[in-house]
């Protein structure tokens, strides 16, 4: 919190000269988004990306600029296989990081050689072998993660409880949850598998979109927001990824603090430009998605990029 | 059948995952709170689910804030029907939330899995699941909410009617290894436009008929005109599982409806799932199975077994969840001081 309020004072004053009622887009020359463009945008997203939907959220937290059934985007049951310090040391590794914005040392990663583009159908369905090299090399182990911190207390209670006869059930066409360790390359690589519900939201002070993280443990029980910094960047856990009250759900959440948003994507916007590219605005959170992979490299949301990004000038 | 080896493989499935968001925890508390007090009769909530759209993770039975009825004075002036989308297809559950922990444990599981079990045969015998084929995922969930620690305790169950003597499984494969291209590509075209269609989107079993290499979807309704000679006919569902061999827990009562109503005793259904959204027909399952008629099925009063309480971390117990940090409010002023 304390961080993040650090971040919002030294980018404040770029970030107010910003704001202010827009009538024409700022999209090409600021990075931003007005609320009419986030929706085509959105409208865009869930369409060529039917894994991700609009929602209405909590009806007391309702924006009344923003449609009633479009408040918020978001892709749920996201697989994340592995820790993003993990895949860290492969980039080290690789010598394969780059970075786009290095002046204030606070850059954002580059999105070259992430591992969730370059898929075959192969490590899609088991984890590849360099998977399982990190997995008995990488010491960082899955927290004993859900909220459940009385659980234990409770076990004792459980078995005091169970009538041994109440339950019995001896059904031969129920695959045992053995058969699905079985299905898996390695033990462990079952507790890394976390899920995500990855949402975004328009923020209105910055004009940008804004992503939030709600992390399940691998028995699909809730994570405690500082567990989800274990799958982000380790550059950005803490420092542009904070917890704070979602707009849109009940609870706090990880959320990838928007005040470099639209400078990013603005530089994202030059480097089109100077190919040659005109971006077009509904291609805005194809870009955006791309940008944020960098923060939260093992999330495995879709995005594609299989098509043009705006019209060429060529 | 005379082709089979002699040891037959029975049809097992994965058994369906259940995950909570926090708002439906959060929304529980208020109804207590404000409105139900101490009244313990069940309630009716809504639970979502959509086919496997990532190799690597099953998808689970999700409650939300809005499975729950909208609290008091929330009732928004769009009506609040909970309304599915493709992402989220409802799924009628029953709720029994307890006022003590003692009364949590003292609850008849056996009886209240039986009882959901019930409404799934009558209505696969009223002839309503073939009008509304998600009363085949009827769910149950027991609960206690300890609004002092703000912690849950709560067992779900998924009742699946058990086929006794058991499915037997003939192939199961990658749906792609069953098709001509001709006609993948035809399937695929008709299930993205049944998964694009508002009307359908949300519909998760379904007919599948192939005549000359054009594949037609069509709701279960549609049963008597879907027969001919010259069709391929499948069963499809969406699958919540990622697993390459075995079809998920949804297409238990399915094959329940098609033996009993139907009177099939040889089925080939789709375990559809999807990739990026689409119709994947690699990571979805074609499968083959033999169901022996079930005992005693054809009197009137039977009723099947039923199982299908969910298996916390491989033992049979119930979960709890504690969101102290994010609800108490004594530990919240504190955080915030």
């Amino acid at each position: 919190m304390v961080l993040s309020q650090k971040i919002h004072e030294a980018f404040k004053g770029t970030v107010e000269r910003m704001t202010g009622p827009r009538t024409v887009s700022a999209f090409k020359e600021k990075g931003v988004l007005s609320i009419a463009e986030f929706i085509i945008a959105g409208d865009n997203l869930v369409s060529k990306c039917p894994t991700w939907s609009w929602e209405s959220g909590e009806p007391s937290k309702r924006k009344s600029y923003l449609p009633n059934d479009k408040q918020y985007l978001i892709t749920r049951n996201v697989p994340c296989l592995r820790r993003a310090a993990s895949v860290e040391e492969d980039y080290e590794a690789a010598g394969g990081e780059v970075l786009i914005d290095n002046e204030d040392n606070d850059g954002w990663l580059a999105t070259h050689g992430k591992p969730k583009e370059t898929n075959s159908d192969d490590e899609e369905n088991f984890p590849s072998m360099e998977t399982l090299e990190i997995t008995k090399t990488n010491t960082i182990q899955s927290i004993s993660s859900y909220f459940g911190g009385e659980e234990e207390e409770d076990i004792p209670d459980m078995l005091e409880y169970e009538d041994p006869d109440n339950l019995i059930e001896t059904d031969p066409a129920t695959l045992q949850s053995t058969y699905i360790v079985a299905q898996e390359p390695n033990d462990d690589n079952i507790l890394r598998t976390r899920t995500y519900d990855v949402s975004i939201t328009y923020d209105k002070y910055y004009q940008t979109p804004r992503v939030w993280l709600t992390g399940y443990d691998e028995s699909r029980m809730l994570l405690r927001p500082e567990l989800v910094l274990e799958d982000v960047s380790q550059d950005h856990a803490r420092k542009t990824v904070t917890i704070e009250d979602h707009p849109h759900l009940p609870g706090k959440h990880a959320s990838v603090h928007p005040c470099r948003h639209g400078a990013v994507m603005k530089k994202i916007i030059d480097v089109l430009m100077a190919r040659g590219v005109e971006p077009e605005v509904d291609k805005y959170l194809f870009l955006f998605l791309k940008f944020v992979a960098s923060v939260i490299p093992t999330i495995e949301y879709d995005y594609t990029m299989d098509f043009d990004l705006g019209s060429s000038s060529h | 059948s005379s082709s089979s080896t002699t040891s037959t493989l029975i049809l097992q499935f994965a058994p369906l995952q259940s995950l909570v968001d926090e708002g439906f925890w959060r929304r529980l508390s208020s109804l207590k709170l404000d409105t139900l007090g101490i009244d313990q009769s069940p309630i009716n909530i809504t639970g979502f689910y959509a086919p496997c759209s990532h190799a690597q993770v099953s998808n689970h039975l999700t409650l939300l804030a809005e499975s729950l009825p909208p609290e008091v004075g929330e009732q928004s002036s769009d009506g609040t029907i909970v309304r599915g989308n493709r992402n989220r297809c409802p799924v009628p559950g029953i709720l029994y939330n307890t006022n003590t922990l003692e009364s949590f444990h003292a609850l008849d599981k056996q009886s209240l899995l039986k009882a959901e079990a019930k409404k799934i045969w009558e209505d696969i015998h009223s002839g309503k699941a073939e009008e509304d084929s998600s009363v085949l995922l009827r769910f149950l969930l027991i609960s206690f909410a300890d609004l002092k620690k703000w912690s849950f305790h709560y067992w779900f169950a998924f009742p699946a009617l058990v086929l006794d003597p058991a499915a037997t499984l003939i192939d199961i494969r990658p749906a792609s290894h069953c098709f001509s291209l001709e006609e993948g590509e035809s399937l695929s075209a008709a299930c993205n436009e049944w998964r694009n269609s508002s009307l359908t989107a949300d519909v998760p079993f379904f007919l599948i008929s192939i005549t000359n290499s054009c594949a037609t979807i069509r709701p279960l309704r549609d049963w008597k005109t879907c027969q001919g000679d010259d069709k391929k006919l499948l069963f499809g569902f969406y699958d919540p599982c990622h697993l390459p061999n075995n079809p998920g827990w949804p297409l238990r009562n399915f094959l329940a409806l098609i033996s009993s109503r139907w009177n099939l005793e040889k089925v080939r259904f789709l375990c559809y799932r999807e990739k990026h959204g689409l119709a994947d027909l690699g990571f979805s399952l074609v499968g083959e199975a033999l169901i022996p008629v079930p005992q005693g099925w054809n009197d009137p009063e039977f009723i099947p077994n039923a199982v299908g309480w969910e298996v916390n971390r491989g033992k049979k117990i119930p979960r709890c969840i504690t969101l102290a940090n994010s609800m108490d409010p004594t530990r919240l002023a504190i955080a915030a001081a």
